[in-house]
């Protein structure tokens, strides 16, 4: 057997133990090792098993990922949620569709101190849900919006995704990090108009909230004065270049926790819980990491990625013919695995083929946040949908996934100006030294 | 049979447990080292000696002593949608095969850590700029694969047990 065919094989079989529910980081790492002692052999497959591992759990750029875990552990144990809502709804509550709109600027401000989609979207539900619900909203106007805003937790910095795909293609974590501020910004726009416009064809969706005086909308907004601080300095210290991303998210997680325990806001088994939170979430993603390096290590024996990126130039194809492809893979696999699962099987194979085709690493980076983050929303799997119907028990799965679709939209038309302006994405980034 | 699995299980939970609060205090040990690094580099111009090296350790303490409790918890990702389709036999069946899978992969790393971390404690290897020693990291590692081991196996003989019960 040539080593393709073995590599062609082990890929089958990784695809078919996640198929059988076998957690994807002991998948990979069980696949890339018996791969790899098949194709070099036993011992020197043993001995990469431990020196990963080892190489993995103690390295210095891994640490971003607990840290900025922690950020957005202890910003949910503070209930930050909450004070983020309540400025978006003294903003926005009054108009139709204004609660719904107030919970998109509030993801959007909870992404900006958590780099998960699910519990942006779970930190959020929670809040905003009874309120749109108090107010008559349409349910799945409520629950399509809270799913489908979760997402911008992946998007604006700081991001998980953002990390371990920083990692695997050996790029910049702080310029993907500051690469996702604008599309960011775009998305959450394009986001409000949706809301804005489905409200216009059918006033009855979602009724105007209560008015505010002045004093709550001071009162919302100086609420949420120090997170913003907070995230400039966090954000902003990469940009500026005073931190590494390790550094932001230690300064990050130790500002979050000094404003939950100076506003009162923090307990102690709030604290305990964040500890657990964060523990069990970046114990997650750095396992699947460094499974994804030993499967990688495999891959790159089988000359897979090579090959790959080798076949495809010689296609003759038009870039963005293979391109399209790319981002249809990604698609396809967003609807059935779990965005970190499918990003760390991927990338190290399709990252060289679209190195190969001279696109730049972290406009792909975004692109590929974005394709996922359509993932979470579309079913069989689509986790936020699942998570706002463990907050929402009584609406009907359909009735979310309905919801879903006005979002979808605003997720295609972001992607497809990205693909037509990629500078939105790429011009923070070339400002930036980190 | 069964009541020995459930003493089994309860000396796993509890040893995984254990082994994440450690992690706990690592995290948190990690998150003040990173802090009083950066006031020292920002304020006072001088950053603690071998600070970084010592975060990146505890990234090793962080993560190894939290897998098992991680797995307790199930929040290690899978795709879980087709499995829960098949009927309860199948579902007992195939997780008895992907336990024991898991089991396999943390059994070797076992050996094979502990093996890496002899070779590196008998040539002395330690970091750049401290000196400090890997090779007590390296037997963190194979150290923390004892309660995943663990987990794993109460994970396959309740599958196995769910696989032929009638």
């Amino acid at each position: 057997m040539t080593s393709v065919t073995v590599g062609v094989i082990g890929i089958g079989v990784l695809l078919v133990t996640f198929l059988i529910g076998m957690p994807v980081a002991f998948a990979m790492g069980f696949v890339g090792l018996v791969g790899f002692c098949y194709l070099v052999s036993p011992g020197a497959g043993l001995s990469i098993l431990a020196r990963d591992f080892f190489t993995q759990l103690s390295s210095y750029s891994l640490t971003v990922i607990p840290m900025f875990v922690f950020m957005g552990s202890i910003a949910f144990a503070s209930g930050m949620s909450r004070r983020l809502y309540d400025a978006g709804y003294t903003l926005f509550g009054r108009m139709r569709g204004g609660l719904a709109m107030a919970t998109i600027a509030a993801c959007a401000g909870f992404g900006a101190m958590c780099g998960s989609t699910n519990a942006t979207a779970a930190a959020m539900g929670r809040v905003a849900l009874p309120e749109m619900k108090r107010y008559n909203y349409d349910d799945a106007l409520a629950t399509g919006t809270v799913a489908a805003a979760g997402g911008l937790g992946i998007l604006i910095p700081p991001s998980t995704i953002f990390i371990v795909y920083g990692i695997l293609t050996q790029q910049s974590i702080g310029k993907l990090f500051i690469a996702g501020v604008l599309p960011g910004i775009l998305l959450s726009a394009l986001f409000i108009t949706a809301v804005l416009v489905l409200c216009l064809r059918n006033p009855s969706l979602a009724p105007a909230g209560g008015p505010t005086i002045w004093k709550e909308k001071l009162a919302g907004i100086t609420g949420i004065i120090e997170m913003l601080v907070l995230f400039i300095l966090v954000i902003g210290g990469i940009f500026w270049g005073w931190f590494s991303p390790t550094q932001a998210g230690a300064a990050g997680a130790a500002g979050t926790l000094i404003i939950g325990v100076v506003r009162r806001q923090l307990s102690w088994q709030g604290f305990l819980f964040a500890i657990k939170d964060t523990l069990r979430i970046s114990c997650m993603v750095m396992i699947v990491v460094t499974g994804a390096i030993i499967f990688g290590h495999f891959m790159a024996a089988a000359k897979i990625p090579l090959i790959l990126s080798d076949w495809v130039s010689g296609l003759q194809l038009p870039a963005v013919a293979v391109f399209a492809v790319v981002v249809l893979i990604y698609l396809v696999g967003g609807c059935f695995m779990d965005t970190l699962a499918l990003i760390t099987l991927t990338v190290p194979i399709i990252f060289p083929v679209v190195m190969a085709l001279g696109f730049d690493p972290i406009w792909f980076g975004v692109i590929i946040v974005l394709i996922t983050d359509m993932g979470v929303i579309t079913p069989p799997v689509g986790l936020n949908v699942y998570v706002v119907k463990g907050i929402a028990e009584d609406v009907p799965l359909e009735t979310i996934f309905k919801g879903i679709l006005p979002f979808l939209g605003a997720l295609v038309l972001t992607t497809v100006i990205l693909l037509a302006f990629p500078q939105i994405a790429t011009f923070l980034p070339s400002l930036t030294s980190y | 049979m069964s009541r020995k699995i459930d003493s089994l299980e309860k000396f796993a939970c509890s040893c995984s447990n254990w082994f994440n609060w450690a992690a706990g205090i690592g995290l948190v040990g990690m998150l003040g080292l990173a802090t009083a690094d950066i006031i020292g580099i920002k304020i006072f111009k001088h950053p603690i000696p071998g600070g970084i090296e010592v975060v990146a350790f505890l990234g090793v303490i962080v993560t190894a002593f939290a897998v098992a409790y991680t797995q307790v918890v199930h929040g290690h990702i899978r795709v879980e949608f087709l499995v829960m389709r098949l009927p309860k036999r199948a579902q007992g069946i195939i997780t008895a095969i992907v336990s024991l899978f898991g089991l396999a992969l943390f059994a070797l790393l076992a050996w094979r850590s502990y093996d890496f971390g002899c070779v590196l404690q008998a040539t002395g290897e330690v970091s750049m700029t401290q000196g400090i020693p890997f090779y007590p990291f390296v037997y963190a590692i194979a150290l923390c694969c004892i309660p995943v081991c663990l987990v794993l196996l109460v994970e396959f003989l309740k599958s196995v047990m769910k696989a032929v019960k009638k």
